[in-house]
């Protein structure tokens, strides 16, 4: 018989690149590494500029003058940048009312939090460490309704508040602010973080502490929640940033403009100027500090708390 | 032991179960009924029987009632910009897009060390901020004699009132691209930090370039956080409605007359607003939501099963 | 291929603010390893000796030093162009991908220098000749098909889905040798042969050694629905099809100028042309099969990593390792994750790859008797320096330093405190050995292995010097493991060796010492006293 060419394995195997000598190539690699790191970082660069963009400007903007906001100018003009700056701000604030929202927003989240953090413990306690039927199915149950959009609540949510004389034209403030937090103080996501994170404290620390004759409730609040503080800190401030944030419910339920939160206050009133004919132009650069205002708080609570606000929301990434 | 744990577990989560049932089981329902509720009144209950006529209404099947909502919005108008093809525009172009920049990113931020968690910091901040107040600033930067049009040197009017609908639905989309990027960016960058540094190594003595790698081994590692956000951020374009708000303030209309710039929600919202007679077209509007939602959601499910490895 | 590290080192600079030192992890190593050669880096944790391992495998910068592959200094070069293939710990397969797609991987990323060739021709030329019998290919495939629960219905579909390759349903009633019984027909839908793409593929892979993209178009041919006639009729036009197909290729390569030698090679003016190009999907498919089959893993080539036993996922990192056929292998202790049984059956794996494949293969491992068994040569090495080095048989019978034999040998050695009075050591008031040489007189550290010593019947009486307290005797089945005490003993209690026909029993039992097995060592710097 023939002999037949077949596939052979009997390949002569070079790697690419290798037909120069050792030193070139060790010298070729490091040029090549060196470039690709360049070229990463000028990416990123580039990307980061744009990503920081509206907020640099939203800060400039609101340090210029009317005109020169208008015209499109990215930085302020010198000549009387600080007179500027306070005009801006002094003038803003005299028309936006800022503390009365910011302490509005406060009220409504700083009670929102407190209150969703005492339920949140306990029922992540439930479902973390008591043993009791059902509890599996009711947990996949709750973390069902994470998927349904919140704007199939809101409708009967709505009725619910006004049937009970919540919401209407005499709404006093105290029924206000109790339409604001109530819906929110139950929050399936929250549950769901520290239910992981009781998880992980470990099961012999319980048992323990059943010998030494403590209660559930106590080994509850003296062992778990200690142990549990990064991600309770995540939970608070993720709750906070949640309420200040907050818009379509509170627009929809308050009618008094004194009662509105922050976000809705901005958006509410034109921050305007009278001008000779009478009409009310509005200012942006005052929007603009208007904004600032309320847009700074929030990321200097970020840049403080960063590490707990990173972990939690990646935290939930792993559900998958 | 297991006895008593049973109604102590009860007790613990009393609160959060009735609360639950108020603001979230019986809505659910609730929200369902009044879909198919005719002449519903919001404030007192009442109605007069059972009717597809709201779906009909909605899907633009039956004839529509003129004036109803305060901006006289449409839920779908096959052709025209409504709700539903804007809201779909906006997920298919936003989410792709926003998926793969976060991808890229994350890698590129994975592969560096220096100054690391300084960029995943900038990154991050548009999370935090308020998407209304940001949206105004996004609209000054394009407004016409803006600071985007000055960089250009274009002078398209993006925004303001008279802006094509395409122009809007441009900026729009950009807007909504940069606040869904930090949350992508986050999931992505710890996903890729769990990958074992182990496989890079093997890959390199493999002889696989920086390229390649990240194509054939760390994009497939990372294939559930990638399904993961996929599911969430189509979910969420779909519920897109901050953005809107934020940026067109009170005008959502690119031609001045009819509103043609607002989402399937902002047709929610608006038909809530209106008054109390018109709630069950939000009611079925809102149910349609959560059903093209589901199907979503089991499509991709169904995808997932071959291309994810976990 | 010969590697050779001279002054090997690397450091780690310390964190003054957090008091942390410089470590040195491995300090100034200078080996030559033999082409060839199974060498073991044999050593406590800590010692350098992944460090060392990484450094070869170019994962690590040295901080002084270099290693030369032959002669090339590759200490800078990049892990990718050093022609290495490594076997992680903990195997570092890719998750994501099949077992075939893991050991193929590397492969994609190599080019082949070799004789242009036309590969259509060979492919064709190859197809006409298996097809030179082509009922055999009948049978292989028939006789590739597995028995399985039937179903009238879904056998009906996959028998039509047998157009494409697919399934092929198959009755007993076809195959003229099986013989049913009553009872077996009358439930012949139960259990029925069918013939599976998959399995009838590899089958021709491993039957012709041809690449699976040709087995599969042999089992498109669909001889295994056809009858013997059918075959050979068929044949007949496949063959001319084919023939007339090498024909135009041929044409077409010599209309572009060129000529093609028996071997199909492209030649211009009597030359043949060299070319460097990716490999083929044939190429690369052969070269997996090869890897597979050599640490038999070639039934396993579909699943993925995670489908698989500890032992098949580190024989599927020894294959991705050598299928790109590299200079020297590298393997970051491979037995540490196997179970005891199968540690033994894979080292001895192991040395037969190595054996027949002869690359140059380095190992890390802290097992002594894994080294021991396996290597050529080990290295022993202590807080990153070599200690000794040598073949196993050599170490263990001399050993450098108290470290290196203490180390080798289970049970390991026993070490008394001895003092040398009189060229001769003593422990104790026991005289156990006199010297030839001179030695200086003073304390010294003696060791003696477990099977040195001799009892009852082993010796004369007279050289039963040494008297040791027994508390134990165990039996291990062949020998008998004496556990004794002695005041001047370092360490916590004697084990000693001895065939089990012995007689022995608990109390004092005087004991000779075998001259080969008893070592000294300098009470201070713990190195070797020759006797």
């Amino acid at each position: 018989m023939n002999r037949v060419p077949r596939i052979t394995t009997e390949l002569n195997l070079i790697i690419p690149g290798k037909q120069k000598d050792v030193r070139t190539t060790e010298q070729v690699d490091k040029v090549f590494h060196i470039i690709a790191l360049v070229i990463c970082y000028a990416l990123i660069i580039f990307a980061a500029c744009i990503v920081i963009f509206p907020f640099l400007y939203m800060i400039l903007g609101s340090f210029m003058q009317e005109d020169e906001l208008i015209a499109g100018a990215f930085i302020p003009s010198q000549g009387n940048l600080w007179e500027n700056i306070a005009y801006n701000y002094t003038e803003t604030l005299s028309r936006f009312n800022y503390f009365k929202y910011v302490g509005n927003t406060l009220v409504v989240g700083l009670s929102t939090t407190c209150l969703c953090l005492i339920i949140t413990i306990v029922s992540a306690y439930a479902f973390a460490r008591l043993k009791f039927r059902g509890r599996d199915t009711l947990f996949t149950i709750f973390l069902g309704t994470m998927m349904i959009p919140g704007e199939m609540m809101v409708i009967s949510n709505y009725t619910t508040m006004s049937n009970l004389g919540l919401i209407g034209n005499n709404q006093q403030d105290w029924q206000a602010f109790v339409v604001m937090i109530l819906p929110f103080i139950a929050s399936v996501f929250y549950i769901y973080l520290l239910r992981q994170n009781f998880k992980q404290i470990p099961n012999e620390l319980y048992l323990a502490a059943k010998v030494d004759g403590k209660s559930d409730w106590d080994y509850l609040w003296k062992v778990m929640v200690p142990l549990a503080k990064p991600t309770l800190i995540t939970i608070f401030i993720l709750s906070l940033i949640g309420s200040w944030n907050a818009y379509v419910w509170p627009k929809l339920v308050v009618n008094d403009s004194n009662n509105w939160l922050i976000s809705v206050a901005i958006r509410g009133e034109a921050l305007a100027l009278e001008d000779p004919n009478g009409v009310m132009i509005t200012q942006y650069s005052w929007q603009m500090c208007a904004t600032v205002l309320t847009v700074v708080p929030l990321l200097l609570l970020f840049i403080i708390f960063r590490k707990y606000i990173m972990s939690g929301t990646g935290r939930a990434g792993i559900k998958g | 032991m297991e006895e008593k744990n049973n109604w102590k577990a009860w007790l613990y989560l009393a609160p959060v179960l009735i609360l639950m049932a108020i603001f979230t089981f019986f809505p659910l329902i609730n929200t369902f009924v009044i879909s198919f509720m005719k002449d519903y009144n919001a404030t007192t209950g009442a109605n007069s029987g059972f009717t597809f006529d709201n779906y009909g209404v909605v899907l633009g099947l039956t004839e529509r009632i003129q004036g109803s909502g305060v901006l006289d919005t449409t839920f779908v108008a096959w052709g025209k910009p409504s709700a539903l093809t804007n809201t779909l525009l906006i997920t298919f172009v936003t989410v792709p897009i926003s998926v793969v920049l976060a991808l890229f990113i994350s890698i590129l931020l994975n592969n560096i060390k220096f100054m690391k968690s300084f960029f995943q910091t900038i990154f991050f901040m548009p999370y935090v901020t308020n998407i209304i107040a940001v949206g105004m600033v996004f609209a000054i930067i394009f407004s016409g004699s803006g600071v985007f049009n000055k960089i250009f040197g274009l002078t398209t009017s993006w925004v303001s009132p008279g802006s094509s609908w395409g122009n809007s639905m441009f900026v729009l989309c950009l807007y909504i691209i940069w606040t869904a990027l930090p949350y992508k960016i986050l999931i992505f960058s710890s996903g890729l930090q769990g990958i074992d540094k182990q496989y890079y190594q093997a890959a390199k003595i493999d002889g696989s370039s920086k390229v390649k790698t990240a194509f054939k081994i760390t994009i497939p590692l990372l294939s559930p956080q990638i399904l993961y956000i996929t599911i969430t951020s189509f979910i969420g374009a779909f519920k897109e409605y901050n953005a809107v708000i934020g940026l067109f303030n009170r005008n959502y209309t690119s031609n001045g007359n009819v509103p043609d710039l607002y989402t399937v929600v902002f047709y929610i919202y608006d038909k809530i607003s209106a008054g109390a007679s018109r709630m069950q077209y939000a009611a079925a509007a809102a149910v349609i939501l959560f059903v093209i939602i589901m199907l979503f959601t089991i499509v991709q499910m169904q995808v997932s099963k071959k291309k994810v490895h976990y | 291929m010969e590697i050779r590290l001279v002054g090997l080192t690397k450091e780690f600079p310390g964190d003054p603010k957090r008091n942390i030192p410089d470590t040195v992890a491995v300090d100034k190593l200078s080996i030559t390893i033999k082409d060839g050669e199974l060498l073991g880096l044999l050593g406590p944790s800590g010692c350098g000796k992944s460090t060392t391992l990484y450094m070869l495998a170019g994962l690590s910068e040295p901080t002084g030093g270099e290693i030369w592959f032959d002669d090339e200094d590759v200490t800078h070069l990049a892990p990718e162009k050093r022609g290495i293939g490594l076997v992680f710990q903990n195997y570092a397969l890719y998750p994501h991908m099949t077992v075939y797609k893991n050991i193929a991987f590397p492969l994609t990323n190599l080019k082949v220098e070799e004789n242009e060739k036309s590969f259509a021709c060979i492919e064709y030329k190859t197809i006409i000749d298996i097809l030179k019998d082509p009922l055999k290919v009948k049978n292989i495939i028939l006789g590739s098909a597995v028995e399985e629960k039937g179903n009238k219905f879904l056998s009906f579909i996959k028998s039509k889905m047998s157009k494409k390759g697919g399934y092929i349903h198959r009755n007993h009633a076809d195959d003229e040798n099986y013989e049913a019984d009553k009872d077996e027909q009358n439930t012949s839908v139960e259990n029925e042969l069918i013939v599976k793409k998959a399995y009838a593929v590899n089958d021709l892979c491993e039957e012709y050694k041809i690449s699976k993209y040709v087995a599969e178009k042999l089992f498109k041919l669909n001889f295994q629905s056809m009858t013997e006639e059918e075959v050979t009729a068929n044949t007949e036009i496949i063959v001319n099809e084919y023939t007339d197909k090498l024909e135009d290729e041929i044409e077409k390569i010599e209309a572009k100028g060129n000529d093609v030698n028996d071997k199909y090679e492209i030649v211009r003016n009597g030359i043949v042309n060299k070319i460097n190009r990716r490999m083929t999907k044939d190429e690369i498919d052969a070269c997996v099969r090869e890897a597979a089959r050599l640490v038999q893993i070639q039934d396993y080539l579909d699943r993925k990593p995670s489908e698989l036993s500890g032992g098949q996922q580190q024989r599927v990192a020894i294959a991705r390792a050598l299928v790109k056929k590299p200079r020297v292998l590298l393997l970051d202790e491979p037995l540490s994750n196997l179970d005891a049984r199968l540690r033994i059956q894979t080292r001895e794996e192991i040395r037969r790859i190595q054996q027949r494949t002869k690359i140059t293969t380095v190992f890390v491992t802290h097992d002594q008797e894994e080294a021991m068994s396996i290597c050529d040569d080990i290295v022993l090495m202590e807080h990153g320096k070599q200690k000794q080095m040598n073949h196993p048989q050599d170490v263990y019978r001399d050993p450098d330093c108290l470290f290196v034999a203490k180390f080798l040998g289970n049970p390991p050695i026993n070490v008394f405190e001895g003092t040398v009075q009189n060229n001769a050591i003593f422990i104790g008031k026991d005289k156990v050995f006199t010297s030839k040489k001179t030695l200086k007189d003073g304390p010294i550290y003696v060791g003696i292995r477990p099977e040195g010593f001799l009892l009852d019947k082993e010796a004369p009486e007279e050289e039963k010097t040494l008297t040791l307290n027994c508390s134990e005797v165990v039996t291990m089945g062949r020998d008998l493991s004496l556990i004794c005490s002695s005041p001047y003993l370092v360490g916590e209690r004697i084990k000693i060796i001895i065939d089990s026909d012995i007689d022995a029993k608990i109390g004092d039992i005087k004991f000779a010492v075998r001259p080969t097995k008893i070592y000294a060592f300098d009470h201070n710097t713990q190195e070797r006293i020759y006797l």
